[in-house]
């Protein structure tokens, strides 16, 4: 069956099984930016944005995706470049495989909450599992982040 | 998933082979208009290529392999039709087809890649399934049945032990009198220790992408941390001497150990898969396959005696370490060094006597993680102190203070120590966490809360940085300054997440007299630079900054001699910096890029191979003595925690950290370093629970039934100080290596949950059995210690 969804603003008209997911779907075709984690849902490495809002592509059916419009970390890459200068100075680019999983929460959560307490961003990111960094300098470089768009 | 992998396109901004040196906090600011990509961008939006991203070649087949599903048993027969019919494409591939030596076992040769009959844990790849797709080669995998004899398996090591199922023999390190020194200490305490093993999770799963060139010979990327073993074990399996396999290392996903010895196996299947059909293969495992197919950490159970005088001076201790190995050889016997070498962990003991014994079991061969052994040392030496300090009525750290390492003690194994920053460390960690006052406040907070209890705990660490076996200790560089005057760097270490490259970015950068913009540290190939050893035991920056800043000398030295004959001065008086040539501490009106191109018009060598050996290391291995060492990394670490009586949860308040990276070459990457490590070794002590049922069926195998440390599960509060750098010659620049020594610091959230506990019970418990899940506290809680 094709399914159509609008994946960073472009039209893409995709040949799937029903039981793909999204995940599959976005990497066979050529969004290998999405990264793919545990396929149980748990670790948010394959977190794209649908209609604006984090999901986890490796437990979202690609058929629910039809007529939607899916973000994935290539589609707001100008932001992240920015944000990925915060990350660089805080020691917190690490191996990077959970990166654009994690960036594209952060620029999600950026855009819903308006100057987030220190337990709403943790709480916003619980989903989104990294094994280098123990989270710390993750956490240095969005405050820094998020109080840099405030200076 | 019915579409073919190989529709992948590239990415438009995939300018990055995953290994550039950005910007650094020491280093410069980028140069305005550079057009170097600084690493974070590509990892941040997605454009890095890990195994699973990269373009395959036409036509590259996907492989998948069928695991066995019980803990040990024999093949009779395989039944194959209904895989076969599945699909045309589908081709399966088992230990008969192997042209050469169907062996991969590094140590000893007990792994055969595929089993000829017998399989040994629940989870091992018995055959290999190629297909046009991934889906149709999982499927086909799923539809061969095989019919087997099922074989008794043992899964406990200390049952093992006792059947005399051990990997080598025992191995003991025996110092001073044991026996005479415990019938002269007051207190003498007795008890069993028990740490259970830890999946990597490395975020990216085990995989690789082989292809035949030419029709003979093998070029195979692979996620490894070792591509030389990777080389060796593709040339032993298809039968070919080393020079006709190349294998590529990019950027890793995360490895933690985990892709230090077994990434092999992935790759040489796919190798053979490749070979075999003579078209390209990638074989990536899933995260189910991954978690059950590869080994973890190793799960120890140990038994500690420990004795002191009536001033909590520490006179002996023994220890039986029973290594649950797994069910091959693998890293066991290194991993096992390990653990006997940090016995007494930072403490002096004058009397020892430790036991090592690699016991074989039917379940996945444990391997190389973080640490390497030693935290499992550690948290039985840390529990003998513990169970001390309570029969003794004393603060277990009042003991620890005494008994630490000092300048020019003699270690156990004959090491005499120097530079030793043990005690500047607790000290400093107890002044800067105001020691005594959070004591009391703990103590405080205990006899006035009800439903909540406090904990306090503290760990010391001394952790000794070099291979355990000698001839690892080596590293390869190969420098090229290009005619433009930027700079390649290619060296043994394997990019996975620690910033290795950046560290060797600086090194050469700082060595050649360049910024930081002109050099790129590329990918590990066996290409480029040959016979590299693993990048492992925290000694990627030391065994191949060393080689780099080698090699980078050799061309500098060079470079001044044309200088001197350009500027018509002596080379003593020139000197390369920030890309500007100075004399006598002036700049001259010559720059990096005009001296290059004048010594390439005359025809000097840009290039060179830099080559280093630790200096000073011996060890031997019958008496059990030497310098197995070049240096120690120190530390301490103080853990606040607060458990909840009504729920039985607990949470961790506050961990102040003192430690040691010496001159650090990148102060924000070893913080990250140190950071990563405490998390990893928290959720080891307290989280992370690796179960197998009582037939070795792997019960931890998803994310969702092994929980790995979130954001919310870790400390609210992280304050980490370094010590001042202090002299290490071994190193480039006086740096120290960081990866493994603070994983230790996450056991003293172990003794601050046990503390707390201990406070709402009012009595004394020796317990110590980790992960110290919440399970296990609640049972403590109900007085169940079992």
């Amino acid at each position: 069956m094709i399914v159509t969804i609008t994946i960073n603003g472009k039209k893409e008209s995709l040949q799937i099984e029903p039981g793909d997911m999204l995940v599959d779907t976005l990497r066979n075709a050529g969004h290998v930016e999405v990264k793919k984690g545990c396929d149980t849902g748990n670790c948010g490495v394959c977190t794209v944005l649908l209609d604006g809002k984090p999901i986890r592509s490796c437990s979202f059916l690609a058929v629910r995706a039809e007529g939607h419009e899916i973000t994935t970390i290539q589609g707001v890459a100008e932001e992240a470049r920015r944000f990925a200068d915060f990350l660089n100075r805080e020691g917190a680019d690490q191996c990077g495989f959970c990166a654009p999983g994690f960036a594209l929460t952060v620029i999600a959560m950026k855009r819903e909450l308006k100057n987030p307490t220190e337990e709403e961003i943790r709480h916003y990111l619980a989903g989104n599992l990294c094994r280098c960094t123990g989270y710390e300098s993750q956490h240095r470089a969005i405050r820094n982040y998020l109080e840099a768009d405030h200076a | 998933m019915n579409h073919a992998a190989h529709h992948r396109k590239s990415m438009e901004s995939a300018t990055s082979d995953g290994s550039a040196a950005p910007a650094s906090t020491k280093a410069a600011a980028m140069a305005a208009g550079s057009g170097v990509v600084p690493e974070s961008v590509p990892n941040v939006t997605g454009a890095t290529q890990y195994i699973d991203d990269i373009p395959l070649p036409a036509g590259c087949l996907q492989a998948a392999v069928r695991l066995s599903d019980s803990a040990r048993g024999r093949i009779l027969a395989l039944h194959t039709e209904a895989a076969l019919a599945l699909d045309p494409s589908v081709r399966i591939i088992t230990a008969k087809d192997i042209p050469g030596t169907n062996q991969i076992g590094t140590n000893k040769a007990d792994e055969p890649l595929l089993p000829e009959e017998e399989w040994e844990y629940w989870g091992q790849p018995l055959v290999l399934v190629v297909a046009a797709t991934r889906s149709l080669a999982r499927r086909a995998a799923s539809l061969i049945t095989i019919a087997s004899e099922e074989l008794p398996a043992v899964l406990d090591p200390r049952e093992a032990a006792a059947k005399g199922d051990l990997i080598f023999p025992p191995r003991t390190i025996a110092y001073g009198n044991v026996e005479d020194a415990f019938a002269r200490c007051d207190y003498v305490v007795e008890g069993r220790v028990d740490s259970g093993g830890q999946e990597h999770v490395y975020l990216e799963t085990q995989g690789a992408i082989a292809e035949v060139i030419d029709g003979r010979r093998v070029r195979v990327i692979s996620s490894t941390q070792g591509p030389t073993g990777v080389q060796r074990a593709v040339a032993t399996v298809l039968g070919l001497p080393m020079n006709m396999v190349e294998v590529e290392a990019r950027r890793l996903g995360g490895a933690f150990g985990g892709k230090e010895d077994q990434a092999a196996n992935w790759a040489s299947l796919a190798a053979l898969a490749a070979w075999i059909t003579g078209r390209p293969v990638e074989l990536y495992l899933n995260r189910k396959e991954d978690m059950r197919a590869t080994g973890k950490r190793h799960p120890y159970s140990s038994d500690f005696r420990i004795g002191a005088d009536r001033n909590g001076m520490i006179l002996a201790f023994e220890a039986t370490y029973y290594q649950n190995s797994g069910c091959t050889c693998d890293l066991s016997p290194a991993i096992l060094g390990r653990t006997v070498l940090h016995a007494t962990g930072a403490y002096k003991v004058p009397n020892v006597r430790v036991t090592g014994l690699m016991c074989r079991t039917n379940l996945p061969s444990f391997t190389a993680f973080r640490g390497f052994g030693a935290p499992q040392a550690f948290f039985v030496i840390e529990s003998a102190i513990d169970a001390l300090a309570q029969r003794m009525g004393v603060d277990p750290v009042e003991i620890k203070r005494r008994n630490l390492y000092r300048e020019g003690d003699e270690t156990y194994y004959g090491m005499k120590l120097e530079r030793v920053r043990a005690s500047e460390a607790v000290e400093r960690l107890l002044d800067k966490a105001h020691y005594l006052q959070a004591r009391q406040r703990v103590n405080d907070f205990n006899a006035t809360h009800r439903l909540e209890k406090k904990g306090l705990a503290m760990i010391p660490v001394a952790f000794g940085i070099s291979f355990t076996k000698l001839m690892m200790n080596q590293g390869g560089a190969l420098v090229h300054v290009y005619s433009d005057g930027s700079v390649l760097v290619s060296t043994g270490a394997i990019e996975m997440g620690q910033q290795v490259a950046r560290k060797v970015a600086l090194v050469a950068a700082r060595t050649l007299g360049v910024p930081i913009e002109k050099v790129h540290v590329q990918r590990t190939t066996t290409l480029t630079v040959a016979n590299t050893v693993p990048t492992a035991a925290s000694t990627g920056s030391d065994l191949n900054g060393q080689a780099a800043r080698i090699a980078c000398t050799e061309i500098r030295s060079r470079l001044l001699a044309k200088a001197a004959e350009m500027l018509d001065a002596s080379p003593e008086e020139l000197d390369i910096a920030n890309g500007m040539i100075y004399r006598r501490g002036q700049p001259t009106s010559l720059r990096w890029e005009s001296l290059i191109e004048a010594a390439h018009q005359a025809r000097i060598d840009l290039s060179a191979h830099g080559f280093f050996a630790t200096p000073f290391l011996q060890y031997d291995m019958k008496a059990e003595r030497g310098k197995p060492f070049a240096y120690h990394v120190y530390g301490a670490a103080l853990v606040e925690a607060t458990i909840d009586l009504l729920r039985h949860t607990y949470r961790l308040d506050r961990v102040t950290i003192v430690h040691d990276i010496g001159d650090s070459i990148d102060v924000s990457v070893d913080r990250g370093q140190v950071e990563g490590a405490l998390a990893q070794g928290l959720g080891w002590a307290l989280l992370e629970d690796l179960r197998f049922d009582g037939k070795g069926k792997p019960l931890s195998d998803t994310l969702s039934t092994y929980k790995v440390p979130d954001n919310e599960f870790m400390p609210g509060e992280i304050d980490i100080e370094f010590l001042p750098p202090v002299e290490n010659p071994t190193t480039p620049y006086n740096s120290k290596a960081v990866g493994e020594p603070p994983l230790q610091y996450g056991i003293a959230g172990y003794f601050a949950v046990l503390d707390a506990v201990r406070a709402a019970r009012g009595t004394g418990i020796e317990y110590y059995n980790l992960p110290l899940i919440p399970e296990k506290v609640s049972q403590l809680l109900a007085g169940k210690e079992g």
